[in-house]
């Protein structure tokens, strides 16, 4: 447990490293991200105290955006004034996201096994 | 008057230690999800939409300022950046799935992302919202955890990109099943892939309940969404708003 932890920790600080020095448009966790993929591919397997760590993090992630979101107390007048627009712009994108992903996805292995 | 007094004192020791904002905080999302698996998984009874509305609630009621009930949560809020970076775990598991398909894949999270962007910031700009709301729209339909760095790098409030990435995680976890019905996608694959780019991680549980295909190839859309919008994003913003 401790261990994955170390690792996740590691990952994380090069990541913020990079983001700070190299490419600041980028959140260091998203690095830290990306440097741990090419890590494990590298070493061909995730080690079980990380697989532990990973899941656990997953298994409970909407746990850790709580404390961010109360924050919406402090936009309740803003969310009421414009509750119509909101609500309309999120329920029409997200049909239209899930959607067209779906006609691009199976357009284009159609043809992928055609050929 | 002596005992009031005393009771107020610990009150006061209580609610200045990260003790009270963590304990609600825990205690919020433990009834969130118990609310969660008694209404058998419905993602309507979201447990982490339970939480938050238990907590804004609470420190309203009792009027502790929210940059208070911050300073306590924040132990938890730090967590957010460890989670990020262990979401190289499932991507990694779905590599091996990609293969021979990463060309369909790339292509629909490309025009997933385009869309999810373009149509809600064209629709609540049309319906009169302002900029600062349309904004945190940008990375709606990324991670929670992402979409809120992302929100940090652009300037706009990661509060609202959080608060309207979790609502689009619900409706496209609700939505999602009558969209791909009506449209005829058959292959659990395809589908999962459609609902992992277009409700994240809320959409990727509903997938797993209803088939591990699914599941997969859902959360690999949402690791792989997570990374090319964090690219993506602060340009496509910088573009719309010179």
């Amino acid at each position: 447990m401790i261990s994955g932890l170390v690792q996740i920790l590691l990952f994380q600080s090069i990541g913020e490293l990079v983001s700070k020095l190299l490419l600041p448009t980028l959140p260091g966790p998203v690095i830290g991200l990306v440097l741990l993929v090419g890590w494990l591919v590298l070493r061909k397997g995730i080690n079980p105290e990380l697989a532990a760590v990973a899941d656990g993090f997953s298994q409970y992630l909407g746990l850790l955006f709580v404390p961010a979101a109360v924050g919406v107390v402090l936009f309740l007048p803003q969310l009421k004034a414009n509750a119509f627009a909101i609500i309309t712009a999120l329920v029409a994108s997200v049909i239209l996201t899930i959607g067209s992903s779906a006609v691009v996805v199976r357009f284009l292995s159609k043809r992928v096994s055609d050929e | 008057m002596n005992e009031k007094h005393s009771i107020v004192e610990i009150w006061v020791y209580l609610s200045g230690s990260p003790l009270f904002a963590l304990f609600i905080t825990l205690a919020a999302y433990q009834i969130g999800l118990t609310i969660y698996r008694h209404a058998k998984q419905n993602p309507l009874a979201n447990p982490v939409a339970i939480a938050i509305l238990i907590v804004a609630t609470s420190i309203q009621l009792i009027e502790m300022p929210y940059s208070t009930y911050f300073e306590g949560a924040q132990f938890i809020h730090f967590l957010l950046g460890s989670a990020t970076v262990s979401l190289a775990i499932p991507i990694y598991r779905g590599l091996d799935s990609l293969k021979g398909r990463s060309l369909p894949l790339i292509a629909a999270l490309c025009t997933g992302g385009l869309v999810s962007i373009v149509s809600a910031v064209e629709i609540a700009t049309l319906l009169g919202a302002d900029s600062s709301i349309t904004g945190a729209m940008y990375p709606k339909s990324v991670t929670a955890p992402i979409a809120m760095g992302i929100a940090e790098r652009i300037g706009v409030s990661p509060t609202l990109t959080a608060i309207f990435a979790v609502s689009t995680g619900i409706l496209g976890a609700i939505l999602a099943p009558f969209v791909l019905n009506a449209l005829g996608m058959k292959a659990w694959w395809q589908r999962g892939f459609a609902i992992g780019i277009g409700a994240h991680g809320i959409g990727t549980s509903r997938a797993f309940s209803i088939h591990p295909e699914a599941g997969t190839y859902a959360s690999l859309a949402m690791g792989m969404n997570g990374v090319i919008s964090a690219i993506a994003i602060p340009i496509i913003y910088h573009l719309f708003n010179k």
